[in-house]
Order: structure tokens, then C-alpha cells, then sequence
């Protein structure tokens, strides 16, 4: 599984790479962490003129805050959100997340713009950027434009980032008191690709939800917001027939996909046990101590043995 | 590092010498061969499962910078000598043969069918030559499925052949089959299936072909497990006298079956590099390994049993379907071996049993580890359910079906006697390992708390190598052969046919050979892999251990004798006097006499040489090596019981393992290390065909299992830790007692895991008659037990 | 074709290669270190995993020209010639592995793994290495070997009990 000829180019500025887009357009790859397009080029699925490789664009990576808000670098390394405290801290469903991104040796590569620019609708950053209104910074040599999640991932594979524009930037807002998190998924194996996840961002006030967003991944080409199920969540406390009814509400609306993985009425089972599962999880984390990290990920033949060997 | 010279290197888990080589990447696989002047080989594969070749045309692809060569099948066919698959002319399988050529010619047959190989200066260039060969099809309906086979509406794959029936087999009977169904307390029908899945290797198939037309030799570099079956297959299709073909393999990357013989593909590859007067290599991407190379297990079973109310299994009657796939090798001949294992260690009077083999637009099914193991899973599951049916405890029902060890042996109503079958004394020690009956508390427990855990188990033997027949001048494998050798170093040097893929072999023969000669292990050297110097074998069928050990065992004793004749006349002592330990001859009881065995073969050699100057003597043999054989002795079966505890979540699907215990039985034990491994690794590929992987073809013969996205394997969160412990065996004979261990954990893991699955689906009612359990299916099978009542 | 200069196992080669040539086929036909094996070439089995600037990284998912200027580290280079790093010490201790095409992918991967977190217990090693596939062990002799090497290392830093 040899690739394609392509040709290269490694700008070492952003303006450089952008320049390069607006030249080559729609027949230039952006070439980021590779883990997902690496593999697309070997098995001769993506067959783009040029390779642009925007690795040397230092200045896209870091995490930083401003006004309540935390801005992700696009070529931040996954490893590096990973041990990241400001995200830790204040996007405990990213921090979530990110351990479920494939295996250690895929996140020492992996960025969270690249991920997030694919879009593949099993991964787990779309559904935890759909489930918090993640804003989507471009640049192209006119300038830059913001796209909101909702706006962002538009197909299979596909998004709002025209041609000759880079992603540079995602925004994600951070947590507040009393916010609890949880992502969940199932997948056949550890590391896995979800057969079907699902990101939860609960606020608790007072004993009562203030503040609910679900997003699944999985369950179409985009990821998809349980907007139902948070508009009967919020103002309610939390209780086992609340999360029940939430379940159907969520996935009444949705038709998941078919595949060698599982029906797609199998992905509709799982999806309301994931609602069911991460709803209690979420609750649990905003019960204690504010915002805390829950991330699971429930899958095929994971070992619990208590005898854990040293 | 020196091993210590422990009392015996037989039965100690002794390091492995291929280890520092395979810890520090210096292995040697077939991928690392470099050859000056060599070029690389890519295929062009169908896209359709079934089609008509109208026009091949490679005239962009061999205008490509950097392509050497284009060669279509009818180019081969040209090329290279007609006939059918050399490994099935080697086993003689017997019925019609299906037309067979190297590459696709008039019709492609399978997704992934090679239609033209491209040769050029690098692999990229060849992948990139292979996309701009323009091949014509003409779609032809396909045969997708046994049950299209099956169907004499449906237009043949193979015109040969007429239909897509390749194995009609007549109905045989043993004992009385009608008598035994209609005497039994009940009769209960089941089909059960076993879905299709595949060795994967980690390392795939490849080969380097490097003909040399001065000397009209052609060396092929291959990945194997029998460097002279593969040279027989190369010198088979090309034409050449088998002496004018030399296989020389290095390390090999795992087969578990896949790689005996010649593939179609590695035969186009040599015959390109003779027709280009170049090197020529091969290696198969994992794409290629997953949709070509072959599959396995594909079978379905019609079972009636009759059995008493006290769940005696009295008959088994069984019609069997096993889907070869296109161009069929060696999967017709699946269903005698089955035929024969099925009773089992069991007290069967008796068995009808009748099978057919369906020719499909499929890759070709090939040998798997364990190819016959859907008998221990028919049988295993089908115990099961009678149990549940009878409202027994599913060991107590084992037990009571279990043939006692009797002399003389009980034989199975097929044939085979089981001797020093140790199953009752395996279904024990598993109900040791594993407290049933405090388990059974806390499945109830957990049961009212909304989780479901399970229990199974299954037991099995295995021929490795199979007991002598009473009154047969052979043993039971065969023979197998061994040159033993001191060399001029004073090395002992073994040449085997075996060929090593995981098993250890360079290290267990050593430790045989070093304990009866009476060296270190370190002087011990294994040469495998170069067809020029090995004598004939091959590894396969778990029968390593008995037949090489013992020539091993043999060859050593008889090469020490030799030894000690010509060391008499060194030593101006009696060879009954004389003995060899730790590194040296000496007089027994008189260490200060002790001649390094070096120096001992140091004479030899300069004997050999200047006959007459040496203190040996004119009229001395001092050729110190022996051509040994071996016939396996009294040979013996190899077998175990398998229990595993899983945790069902029937709300996902998903299915934990929390314990795996083994009790096993391979006589006795050359290296505890390696026998632990085999059964080990063998039990993963069972939990993976069960959980994780199916070769899956949709309703069109498309392959969707081509990724490892999608043909999934175990990895380290899905086996558990594996508690093996090893039975006291009953040994048959005077000196070998060591059996076959390679296949055993891929036969008996699958019905345990799917017994286990079923016991903690009970309370559901689910039954199951199939070997592939993943998520969305278990939550089938139980949304259908609910619905059915 | 791009010129890249790679530094790997403590020695600089300079090259010239085509774009799309993978880090794995650079290292394995231009600088014939043949240790890092390929498996499937698209990221998924591991048997091709080296370090590079400090992170292990699957080498068939990386370009040979994205390694320009970087520090890369494969099994060949753990120890000097003819000695073993102590984790391949302990692993050889342990039968951890049969047909050893896997081999050098786990050794590296759990090499960056002890690295980073040397009191790792059973459960983090084996999520550590469920990126990494074996056929033919069943894992858990693997297992075995990077618990020892993590045993060791931990014996090895223990201070040194006083004599009395």
C-alpha cells in the first residue's frame, strides 16, 4: 500500500501555507498529524496534486485563555492537550476525550485541528466540539472568518473550510461551577474508532440541570446534538426516569448508519444506553467538587482484574 | 549468556537462542532480503467477485518510467508449465480439480484474483504501473454464498467443472446408526455455523526469485514452513528439475498455516525474474493478505443427536457444507479429518456423516491452524445444549460421556484408540482451577443485580502426531528425518526440514540434542531454512515435537555412538567405557582422561583428510555425522480442558473475559516456556474468532474485511491473562513422550468462549448455534430469545 | 525529490527522497535498518513504531521528509552492538516473544512507555500496548516481560540498604 506520487511543500509560515492554498485550491491536501491522512493516501483513497505540510507552523500550536474562553492552537499535538492543566481544567470534556484518541503512539502525532478538520464522524473531538459550540478559526490569504460547530461539519468527511483556508484555531468555552463531564463510547476494541460515543456537558445548580448539551458521535456522517433531550433536561433534577426519557428522545430522531460493526439498530440500543450512562456519569462529576474529568470508554473485552500485577 | 548446565535442559523453560537476533531488530524476513539488481513485483487484482476477461491492455503501465515489465495471465501461462495447484498435486487430494493458472486469464473468480503482475524499480512504482493497466470485465452474476452453490441454477465459476459442487462425498456410517437413533430416549436437531476467518499473520506472504541462467538454478527467498514443498511447487510449475530450485528461508513472521507450498502469486513472481534475468521480489501488503491470500473456517453443520435421558450422547448424524472458495487447495480434504474427530474423547457408538464442498467467488480456503477444529466446536457446542435441554450440569454431562482409559485403549467408532487420552483427569483439574460451584453463587448474585456473568468449558484431543496404529509398520505422522553432525568446531549441528515460524524450534531441538549427546546447549547449532542442506520436512500439524524431537533424541544417541567409536581409537579406550558430559569425552570416572569433543571432531576432520596422519587410524570411520529417522513411537494424542468466566453486557454487546484456565496435556514438556506460549497465543485467536474477526463478503462478493479497521484482531485488552496448568501424562513410549501443542488452544478456545456467552444468556433464553458473537449480534440473540418467548 | 537530513540512532544521514516515500521505507531500503518491520501500512498493528524526538510514533504514518532534522531512535539503536537494553534483557528472560515479527514495535512502544511512567502497573501496560498486535503470543508473556523490566528498574533506583 505504496502512496500516490504527490508533491510537497512544507511552508514554515502560515502566510506561506495559505498562499500555497490559494494557489493549489481544491487539489492540495493539508498535511497535519497524518494519522488520518496518511493512511488514506496509502490505501490510494486521497489523491491530492500536493501535499501541504504545515508541521513547521510553530505558531499554530499552544493552549491559551482569554474571556472565559480557551483557545486550542490547530497543530497542538493531541499528547500535549493531553498532559495540558489549563485543559484539564477548564475543558474537562476535551481532557476526556483525548485519551480515548486511538493509541498513545497516534496522539504523539495527531492534532486536535487536524482531527477536527477531517471531521470523521466516529471520532471523538466533532462530538466533543458539537457538544460545546466549539468556534472554528480560519485563515485564508483574505483574512480570517469564524465558523460556529453547528456550521462546521457539513458531511462525511467534509466542513465549512473552503479550499484555500487553514484551520488555525479552535475555541472552546470553559467550564464553569458546578459543570460536570463525561465521554463515553463503544467500540470493539480499546482505541478503537467509536462504533457509536457520545460527549456530555452537564451544569448542576442547586441540585437541578441549568445547563445540558449531548452530542453522539457515530450516529450519522456529522456528529449529532441530542437537542431534544437537552431541552427536557434542562431545569429538571437529575433521576434515573429523567435520564430514561432522555434516552428516547435523543435517538428517536436519529437513523445510524449500517455497517460490518453493527445495524443500525444496534447503534440506536447503544446510543440510549450511552445517554442513560453518561447522563449519571456527568451528574456524578458535577456532584463532586465542581468540574471533574469522566471520561470511559466501555468496549470489547476490557480487562478488570483485580489482582493487578506490578 | 551461558545457560547453566542444569541437571537436564529437557523440560526447562531455557531461553531462547533466537532471541537476541529478535529482541535487537536483526532478525532476517523475507522483506529485509536485498538482492543487487532486484526489482519489485505488484498485482493487478479483480475488483469484481465474478467476471469474464475481455482485454487486458498494459501499454500505459509499461510506459511508466521506472516499469520493467507487464505480464498478463496468458503471459504466465506461457511462461510456466500447466497444471493444477502444486500443493494439491503433492497431496493428491483426489475429485476434480478446478482449472488453475497463475493469474487470472478468461475470468476472474474472486475480489482481489491477480490479473497481471507489474514489475519495476520499487514497489511504489509498481502500485503506481498497476493503476494505469486497463482491464475490460464483463460482470458475471456471482456466487456469493454455499447456498448459491448449492444451487444448479446458478452458472458455474469454474466451466470445467460443470457445477460448483467440488466434494460430493458419499454418506459414511460407523456403528449403527439407525439402530442408535431410533433406540435413543431423544433425538434433537441443530445447525450450527462457523463463519469465515483468516490466519493474518503478522508479517504476510513475499518472496525474493532470483533465477540464474548460467547455472539455470533459480533461488527463491521465501516465507514458509517447508523449504522443499516449496521448492517442489516452484520446480513443479516452472518446469525445473526440482535440484535446479533452491529455497533458502530466513525468520518468518508467523503462518499458522498460510504459507505451505508455492501461491499463485510467489510462481508469477519467479517466473518473472526468469523471464527479465533479474531478482524479483514480492511482498504482499496486508490489503493483499487479508482479501488473497486465503480464508478458513467457512462451514455449516446439520447435526442430529441421540442421546439418553441420563445425557449419554449415544449418535451424532452430520451433514456438513464447507464453502472452498474460488480455485479450492486443500479444503476438500477438511471434512474426512473431521469425520474422523469427531467423537471426540467421548463414548460415541456411533456416527454418520456425509459433506459437500461448494466451489465460491471467494478467496480460496486454506489450512488454519487447526483446520478440522469445527469438530470440537460442533461437538462441544452441541453438549452444551443437551445439557441445558436435559437440565444438567454441563461437566457432570462431560463426564459421564467421557470414554475410561482402558487397556487395551477404547477405539473411537472411527477408527483411532485412545490411548492415554488423560480428559476426565483435564475436565477435573479445570473444576479444580476453577470453584464452580461458589461461581454459580455469585452468577446468582449478580444475576439479581442486572449483570450476567457466565461460565464454559470444552475439551478436545488433538492427533499430535496421533497414536500408532496397532500392527502398522509406520507411525503415525510418516517419517521424519534428521543429519546430525559434529562439525570441525565441535558444534552439533542439526539440519532439519522444519521450518520454524514462531515455534522455538532452534531452541527445543537444542535442548534435546544437547541432553543426549551430552553437550552444552550452546554447542548445539540448528540449521533450518536452506533446501540445499536439510533434509525433507515440513512444519505443520502440531507434529514437531514428537516426530523431530524424537529424531532429535534418536539422531543424538546414534551420532554419540559414532562419536565414541572413533574416540576409542583417540583414546586408546573401550566406546562402552567411554561417555560424553558437558562438553567432553572422557573415561568414565576418570575426568583428567576428558578429550573436548572440539578436538575430538578436530581429529575427525584432519582424519578425513589425510587418512593415515591421524591418531585415529587407516581403518576408522571418522565421518562424524548419521542420517536419522524417526516414525513417531508409540506416538499419543494431545489434549486439554478450556474453561473461561465471561461478563456479558447486554446492553452493548460487549463481552468481558474475566478468567481463562486451561489444563493440558501434550506428554511431556520439552520447554514449559514455549508450551505455555502456543497455547496461549492459540487461545487468542480463538478469543478473536469468536469477539473480533470475520472475513466478511457482502451479497455481491464484495471483500469487506480488506483493513485491520475492519478485520479486527485481539490485542492486549482483549486476553486475559491464561492460568495453564500442565496434567501428568501417560507415557506411551520408551523415550519420546512429547506431543503436539500448536493447535490445541485454537480448537478448544472457541466453544468455551461461546459456552460461556451462552450460560451468562440463560436467563434469556438464547441459544446459540453460530461461532461469531460480536456486539450487535449478541443483543440479536437476545431481543429474538425474548421475542420467540 | 526533497533533500532531509535525519538523525537516528546518534548517526546523521543525509538523503534525497520522493514526498511520498514513508519514514518506515526510508529507514528499512535507504538506510537498510531492516529492524522496524511493516505490518499493514495504515497505522492500525504497530509492528513499525520507533522514537522520534522523544515520542514513540507509528514510522508507516509518518513521511520520511517530516522527519528532517529530527532525532530518531529505532530497535537497532537501543543498545551497542551485541548488548541488550535492559528491557530486551528482561523480555528475552520471559519468553516474550515466538516469531518475533512484531517484536521490535512493542519493544519500542514500551520503551517510550517505561520512559514516561516506570511504576505502570498490569492494566496501564497492557492499554499501553493494545495499540500494539501479536499473533502469535496471546500477549500475556509480553506483559510479563515489560513488568519485570519495570520491576528491575525499580530495584535498580531503590537506595541502597546500609550495611549494619
Amino acid at each position: 500500500m505504496k502512496l500516490p506520487y504527490v508533491e510537497y511543500e512544507a511552508p514554515a509560515t502560515a502566510a506561506e501555507a495559505v498562499a500555497l492554498l490559494a494557489e493549489y485550491q481544491d487539489e492540495a491536501s493539508v498535511l497535519a498529524g497524518g494519522q488520518s491522512l496518511i493512511p488514506l493516501l496509502a490505501l490510494r483513497l486521497a489523491r491530492p496534486a500536493v501535499l501541504v505540510d504545515i508541521n513547521g507552523l510553530s505558531e499554530l500550536a499552544g493552549v491559551s485563555v482569554a474571556d472565559g474562553r480557551v483557545a486550542v492552537g490547530a497543530m497542538t499535538r493531541e499528547y500535549v492537550a493531553e498532559e495540558s492543566e489549563v485543559l484539564a481544567e477548564a475543558v474537562p470534556l476535551l481532557a476526556a476525550a483525548l485519551p480515548l484518541i486511538g493509541h498513545e503512539a497516534i496522539r504523539s502525532r495527531g492534532t486536535i485541528g487536524g482531527s477536527l478538520a477531517h471531521a470523521d464522524p466516529a471520532a471523538e473531538l466533532p462530538a466533543v466540539a458539537r457538544a460545546l459550540d466549539a468556534e472554528f478559526v480560519v485563515r485564508s490569504r483574505s483574512g480570517e472568518r469564524v465558523i460556529q460547530a453547528a456550521d462546521w461539519f457539513e458531511g462525511y468527511l467534509a466542513t465549512a473550510r473552503q479550499p484555500d483556508e487553514i484551520l488555525v484555531e479552535v475555541r472552546f468555552p470553559a467550564a464553569g461551577p458546578g459543570a460536570g463531564v463525561a465521554f463515553h463510547e463503544v467500540a470493539r476494541r480499546h482505541g478503537d474508532f467509536a462504533i457509536v460515543g457520545l460527549a456530555v456537558a452537564l451544569t448542576l445548580s442547586d441540585g437541578a440541570i441549568s445547563d445540558a448539551r449531548l452530542a453522539f458521535s457515530g450516529v450519522a456522517d456529522v456528529p449529532v446534538r441530542g437537542a431534544d433531550a437537552e431541552d427536557l433536561l434542562v431545569g429538571e433534577r437529575p433521576s434515573a426516569e429523567l435520564f430514561e426519557e432522555a434516552a428516547r428522545r435523543a435517538t428517536a430522531g436519529i437513523d445510524p448508519p449500517a455497517d460490518l460493526h453493527g445495524s443500525s439498530e444496534y447503534r440506536k440500543k447503544v446510543a440510549a444506553t450511552l445517554v442513560r450512562r453518561g447522563l449519571r456519569a456527568a451528574v456524578d462529576g458535577a456532584t463532586h467538587n465542581g468540574a471533574r474529568r469522566n471520561g470511559a470508554r466501555q468496549n470489547g473485552a476490557q480487562l478488570d482484574n483485580p489482582d493487578e500485577r506490578r | 549468556m551461558t545457560q547453566i548446565a542444569a541437571e537436564r535442559y529437557t523440560g526447562a523453560s531455557v531461553k531462547r537462542s533466537e532471541d537476541p537476533r529478535i529482541l535487537t531488530g536483526r532478525g532476517r524476513y523475507i522483506a529485509d532480503v536485498k538482492l543487487p539488481g532486484m526489482l519489485h513485483a505488484a498485482f493487478v487484482r479483480s475488483p469484481l467477485a465474478h467476471g469474464r476477461v475481455l482485454a487486458v491492455d498494459a501499454s500505459a503501465a509499461r510506459a511508466l518510467p521506472g516499469v520493467v515489465a507487464v505480464f498478463t495471465g496468458a503471459d504466465l501461462e506461457a511462461m510456466t508449465v500447466p497444471g493444477p495447484d502444486p500443493l494439491l498435486a503433492m497431496m493428491g487430494g483426489g475429485g476434480p480439480t478446478a482449472e488453475y493458472s497463475l493469474l487470472a486469464t478468461d475470468k476472474v473468480r474472486f475480489a482481489g484474483d491477480p490479473v497481471a503482475v507489474v514489475v519495476a524499480e520499487s514497489r511504489y512504482l509498481a502500485e503506481d504501473g498497476c493503476e494505469l493497466v486497463d482491464v475490460d470485465y464483463e460482470d458475471l452474476p456471482p456466487v456469493a454464498t454455499a447456498a448459491a452453490a448449492l444451487d444448479p441454477g446458478r452458472p458455474p465459476v469454474f466451466a470445467n467443472l460443470g457445477d460448483n459442487i467440488i466434494g460430493p462425498r458419499k454418506r459414511n456410517e460407523f456403528g449403527d446408526v439407525a439402530g442408535t437413533f431410533a433406540g435413543a430416549d431423544r433425538v434433537a436437531e441443530f445447525h450450527i455455523d462457523v463463519h469465515r476467518h483468516q490466519n493474518v499473520p503478522m508479517e504476510g506472504r513475499g518472496c525474493v526469485a532470483s533465477h540464474d541462467a548460467g547455472s539455470g538454478v533459480m533461488t527463491m527467498y521465501a516465507a514458509t514452513q517447508g523449504v522443499h514443498v516449496t521448492r517442489m511447487g516452484v520446480a513443479m510449475r516452472l518446469g525445473l528439475e526440482p535440484g535446479k530450485v533452491h529455497v533458502l528461508a530466513g525468520d518468518i513472521g508467523g503462518s499458522f498455516g498460510l504459507k505451505i507450498g508455492a501461491s499463485r502469486e510467489e510462481l508469477a513472481v519467479a517466473a518473472a525474474s526468469r523471464a527479465l534475468g533479474r531478482p524479483v521480489k514480492w511482498i504482499e501488503d496486508r490489503g493483499e493478505n487479508l482479501t488473497a491470500s486465503g480464508q478458513a473456517r467457512e462451514e455449516s453443520f446439520d447435526v442430529r443427536a441421540a442421546f439418553g435421558d441420563d445425557g449419554v450422547l449415544h449418535g451424532l448424524d452430520v451433514t456438513m457444507v464447507i464453502d472452498t472458495g474460488a480455485y479450492p487447495v486443500m479444503g476438500t480434504m477438511v471434512p474426512s479429518i473431521m469425520e474422523m474427530m469427531l467423537p471426540g474423547p467421548y463414548r460415541l457408538a456411533a456416527l454418520g456423516f456425509e459433506s459437500t464442498a461448494v466451489v465460491t467467488n471467494k478467496a480460496s480456503y486454506v489450512a488454519y491452524r487447526g483446520p478440522w477444529a469445527s469438530e470440537t466446536f460442533v461437538r462441544e457446542r452441541v453438549l452444551d445444549l443437551l445439557a441445558k435441554d436435559l437440565g444438567l450440569d454441563p461437566l457432570e454431562l462431560r463426564l459421564r460421556n467421557v470414554a475410561p482409559r482402558t487397556d487395551p485403549p477404547r477405539t473411537m467408532i472411527t477408527g483411532r484408540p485412545l490411548v492415554g487420552v488423560t480428559t476426565k483427569e483435564s475436565l477435573e483439574r479445570v473444576a479444580r482451577m476453577v470453584d464452580i460451584p461458589a461461581f454459580r453463587r455469585r452468577q446468582a448474585e449478580e444475576r439479581a443485580r442486572g449483570r450476567y456473568l457466565g461460565i464454559g468449558l470444552a475439551t478436545f484431543i488433538e492427533a499430535a502426531p496421533g497414536p500408532r496404529a496397532p500392527g502398522q509398520p509406520s507411525g503415525p505422522m510418516g517419517l521424519e528425518h534428521m543429519r546430525l553432525k559434529l562439525a570441525e568446531d565441535g558444534m552439533l549441528t542439526l539440519f532439519t526440514g522444519q521450518m520454524p515460524h514462531g515455534q522455538s524450534h532452534q531452541t527445543t531441538l537444542a535442548q534435546i540434542a544437547a541432553d543426549e549427546f551430552g553437550v552444552p546447549f550452546e554447542q548445539v547449532r540448528v540449521v533450518v531454512g536452506d533446501s540445499d542442506a536439510v533434509p525433507f520436512g515440513m512444519t505443520g500439524g502440531s507434529r514437531s515435537a514428537t516426530m523431530t524431537g524424537g529424531a532429535a533424541l534418536h539422531g543424538a544417541r546414534q551420532l554419540k555412538d559414532k562419536v565414541l567409536d572413533f574416540a576409542s581409537y583417540l583414546m586408546e579406550a573401550s566406546a562402552r567405557d567411554l561417555e560424553i558430559t558437558d562438553g567432553a569425552v572422557l573415561v568414565r570416572g576418570d575426568p583428567d582422561s576428558a578429550v573436548p569433543v572440539a578436538e575430538v571432531a578436530r581429529q575427525a576432520a584432519a582424519a578425513l583428510v589425510n587418512t593415515g596422519q591421524s591418531d585415529a587410524g587407516a581403518d576408522v570411520d571418522a565421518s562424524l555425522e548419521v542420517e536419522a529417522s524417526f516414525d513417531g513411537g508409540e506416538g499419543g494424542w494431545s489434549g486439554g480442558s478450556h474453561c473461561a468466566i465471561v461478563e456479558v453486557d447486554v446492553e452493548t454487546g460487549l463481552v468481558k473475559i474475566e478468567r481463562y484456565v486451561a489444563a493440558e496435556d501434550c506428554g511431556a514438556l520439552i520447554n514449559p516456556a514455549v508450551v505455555e506460549g502456543q497455547i496461549r497465543g492459540g487461545i487468542a485467536q480463538g478469543i478473536g474468532a469468536v469477539l473480533l474477526e470475520r472475513s466478511a463478503y457482502d451479497a455481491d462478493g464484495n471483500f469487506q474485511s480488506a483493513t485491520f479497521m475492519d478485520y479486527l484482531l485481539p490485542t492486549a485488552c482483549d486476553v486475559p491473562s491464561i492460568e495453564i496448568e500442565h496434567l501428568e501424562t501417560v507415557p506411551l513410549d520408551a523415550d519420546v513422550n512429547f506431543r503436539g501443542v500448536g493447535e490445541g488452544g485454537m480448537i478448544a478456545a472457541p466453544p468455551t468462549v461461546v459456552n460461556a456467552i451462552e450460560d451468562a444468556l440463560a436467563p434469556f433464553g438464547v441459544r446459540i448455534y453460530e461461532q461469531h458473537l460480536p456486539p450487535a449480534r449478541i443483543l440479536e440473540l437476545i431481543a429474538a430469545a425474548d421475542a420467540g418467548g | 525529490m526533497v533533500d532531509i537530513t535525519v538523525r537516528v540512532n546518534g548517526a546523521t544521514h543525509t538523503g534525497s527522497v520522493e514526498a511520498r516515500t514513508t519514514l518506515s521505507d526510508f529507514l528499512r531500503d535507504d538506510l537498510d535498518l531492516t529492524g522496524t518491520h511493516v505490518g499493514c501500512e495504515h497505522g492500525v498493528c504497530g509492528a513499525c513504531t520507533i522514537i522520534v524526538d522523544g515520542r514513540a510514533v507509528r514510522s508507516c504514518l509518518m513521511l520520511a521528509v517530516q522527519a528532517d532534522g529530527s532525532e530518531v531512535t529505532t530497535v537497532e539503536g537501543l543498545a551497542p552492538d551485541g548488548a541488550l537494553a535492559p528491557l530486551q534483557q528482561a523480555m528475552w528472560d520471559a519468553h516474550s516473544f515466538q516469531c518475533g515479527f512484531c517484536t521490535p514495535g512493542f519493544v519500542m512502544q514500551a520503551t517510550a512507555f517505561l520512559g514516561a511512567h516506570p511504576d505502570a502497573g498490569e492494566r496501564e501496560i497492557r492499554e499501553a500496548l493494545s495499540g500494539n498486535i501479536c499473533r502469535c503470543t496471546g500477549y500475556q508473556s509480553i506483559i510479563d516481560g515489560v513488568l519485570l523490566a519495570a520491576r528491575r528498574g525499580r530495584e535498580d533506583r531503590a537506595p541502597q540498604a546500609r550495611p549494619a
